[in-house]
């Protein structure tokens, strides 16, 4: 092994340069920020690992993070990593989102991952101590203040090797049945040298990346955090929530720091071309991004497009947008669209793709336009398979799968779902696609996960909430979605009585809302027993979804 | 500002954020009701926030359910009418 394959997030932050010309600024919603030149980072980020060692914990162990503010986060992250202890990032929770419900989810992650402590800040103290009254394994909660109180004891750090886990990344799997993706300090840097090397970003000295995505999730945090750190790259983040408030601050904070890498999913870009007002563009200048990412959920081409032609006047370059395509259990990056090309896309006939061919059509009705998601990286391999796991030729729908040092090595304590995810070093994504010279089209996804805004649904969740509603039962309702103007959107089908209609469809979506934070695009209430179900009773979600979109699924009137 | 004042304020805020029309919305309307999504509701707060040159933190949001609620924590906020 070379000295650049036993390379680690630990080692890679120890060769970072020192002084104080390159690192992390965290900026705040209020405006101010914090400055942490890469030394620094790495200074505080071992004076935790100390910390953290002398709270009992050792190399391997676990220690789920709920902890909102990037910074803290972030410290308390690398300060596990170099203490060998295996963080595993937990979203904060959203402010309107029910609080038992959350709990309840903390809880099964903290299970799932078999996690020894919980690290968390004062504020959310009230919300997430409830843990402790569930059954989860978990020993103890820390609260950060409290800990960076603590006198600094003498610590040794342990040494890291390349296939050494370095964290879990609970992003995958339903709320009740969590799956935590295990990546390896290995694959954390084999993705992000290839992501970020020549076939990918192509890193140069005077890049700036900026994001505004949340860090417990892999385009976040492998993208903005690890990434950056293994590549050697200042990086600038603000909160999500700042985003979340004014979404404009984006492209500000990238036009304030001169940020030339960015990435968000397909919304946000949506987002921010619809906010944008004439007098906001006047004093924004844009020249300096060379690399606008999208990913995270399907992309729609006439969304990149509005956007280039929106911020064209800034300096924005057409040719900076680069769709790509990824996932947790591969670390995070498949493939990239190649850099500094316009953005490719492939026009083909709507029914003939029911059938899994993918032939080409002129744009018009009965047309789906696909966003070319570009090619794998060096070291890595791509195919697409019929049911069977034969190789299918181009322009032939089928299953992605992916190979390569990216490749994680599974989910943490599940040795069944890891089997029918991972055979012989592939990873069976549950996406489909085509291959069409050499690049790779998504068109859909053979699994019933519901992607809107870059966050992940699991049907499930979504009907066992609305299984709550009055005058709905378990098991006859299901959700599933559908692109409508090329963009998911969520629908809900229960049964429910006529005169009962109007009133169901105002509650479910109420109910949708305050668990999951989502709008439905569309509540069906149709006849009771009218649902597709197996023999065992259990709602056909594919069927369903297959008699909405032909309009065969008859619904009372509104 | 009167009371009403601010909810005709939150109802147009709503109404272009969302691109619904929230104009019958009352105070005793239920957030998760009006057809609007949490990031649609945290922009909403935000421009409220921009708009009237206040600042509400994160935190106070837990819990708040109707629109009367959350009139309640930004008209708090608001500098006292002499």
């Amino acid at each position: 092994m070379t000295p650049f394959e036993r390379d680690t997030l630990v080692s890679c932050l120890s060769k970072l340069p020192r002084g104080d010309a390159r690192g992390f600024r965290f900026r705040a919603i209020d405006g101010t920020d914090r400055y942490y030149p890469f030394e620094a980072l790495e200074r505080e980020a071992k004076a935790r690992a100390a910390l953290l060692a002398g709270l009992g914990l050792r190399k391997g162990d676990r220690i789920a993070l709920v902890i909102a503010d990037p910074a803290e986060f972030v410290l308390s992250f690398l300060g596990a990593a170099i203490a060998g202890i295996v963080p595993v990032p937990i979203y904060p929770r959203a402010s309107f989102k029910a609080k038992n419900a959350y709990v309840e989810t903390v809880g099964h992650i903290v299970k799932a991952s078999g996690a020894k402590a919980l690290l968390i800040m004062e504020a959310t103290k009230p919300v997430v101590e409830e843990v402790l009254a569930h059954d989860t394994g978990l020993s103890r909660l820390v609260i950060l203040e409290e800990l960076l109180q603590q006198p600094a004891a003498a610590f040794e750090t342990p040494a890291i090797e390349p296939e050494d886990l370095c964290f879990l990344q609970f992003t995958s799997g339903s709320t009740s049945m969590p799956k935590g993706v295990m990546v390896t300090h290995r694959n954390l840097v084999e993705n992000a040298r290839a992501f970020l090397g020549p076939r990918g970003i192509d890193r140069r000295d005077e890049d700036v990346a900026v994001t505004w995505l949340p860090l417990y999730h892999d385009m976040g945090l492998i993208g903005f955090v690890l990434g950056t750190i293994v590549c050697n790259i200042p990086t600038v983040l603000m909160p999500t929530e700042a985003f979340g408030r004014r979404p404009n601050l984006w492209l500000e904070t990238i036009h304030k720091y001169r940020g030339t890498i960015t990435f968000a999913p397909n919304f946000a870009y949506g987002l921010a071309t619809k906010r944008a007002r004439d007098k906001d563009l006047e004093d924004l200048d844009l020249s300096c991004v060379r690399l606008a990412g999208c990913g995270a959920e399907p992309i729609n081409a006439r969304v990149m497009r509005e956007f280039a032609e929106r911020f064209a006047r800034c300096g924005f370059k057409a040719t900076a947008l680069m769709p790509a395509y990824g996932m947790a259990e591969s670390t995070l990056a498949i493939t990239f669209h190649e850099r500094d090309t316009p953005i490719m896309t492939d026009v083909v006939d709507a029914e003939k793709m029911k059938t899994g061919f993918a032939v080409k059509a002129a744009p018009g009705p009965n047309t789906l336009e696909l966003v070319c998601c570009g090619h794998p990286f060096p070291k890595h391999e791509l195919k697409v398979v019929d049911q069977q796991g034969h190789t299918l030729p181009q322009r032939r729908v089928g299953e992605i799968w992916s190979h390569g040092p990216s490749v994680t090595k599974g989910y943490y304590g599940n040795p069944e779902a890891t089997a029918q995810a991972f055979t012989d070093g592939w990873l069976h994504t549950g996406d489909l696609g085509y291959m069409a010279d050499g690049n790779l089209y998504v068109c859909g996804r053979l699994k019933d996960l519901i992607i809107i805004r870059g966050a992940n649904h699991y049907p499930q969740d979504l009907e066992w909430a609305v299984a709550e509603v009055e005058g709905v039962r378990r098991d006859n309702a299901v959700a599933f979605s559908v692109m409508r103007d090329g963009e998911e959107t969520l629908i809900i089908a229960a049964e429910g009585n006529s005169a009962d209609a109007a009133a169901l469809r105002k509650s479910i979506a109420a109910k949708v809302v305050e668990t999951a934070g989502l709008t439905v695009g569309h509540v069906a209430v149709v006849k009771v027993g009218s649902l597709p179900k197996t023999s065992s009773g259990k709602v056909q979600r594919r069927r369903t979804k297959a008699l909405f979109e032909s309009g065969q699924l008859e619904e009372h009137p509104s | 500002m009167t009371r009403a004042e601010l909810l005709q304020t939150f109802r147009s805020t709503a109404s272009e954020i969302s691109e619904k029309d929230m104009q019958s919305v009352t105070e005793a309307g239920v957030i998760s009701e009006l057809g609007i999504d949490s990031l649609e509701l945290l922009e909403v707060i935000g421009s409220l926030e921009r708009d009237l040159n206040v600042r509400i933190p994160d935190d106070q949001l837990v819990g708040i359910q109707t629109v009367g609620q959350l009139l309640n924590l930004v008209a708090d906020k608001l500098p006292k009418a002499g």
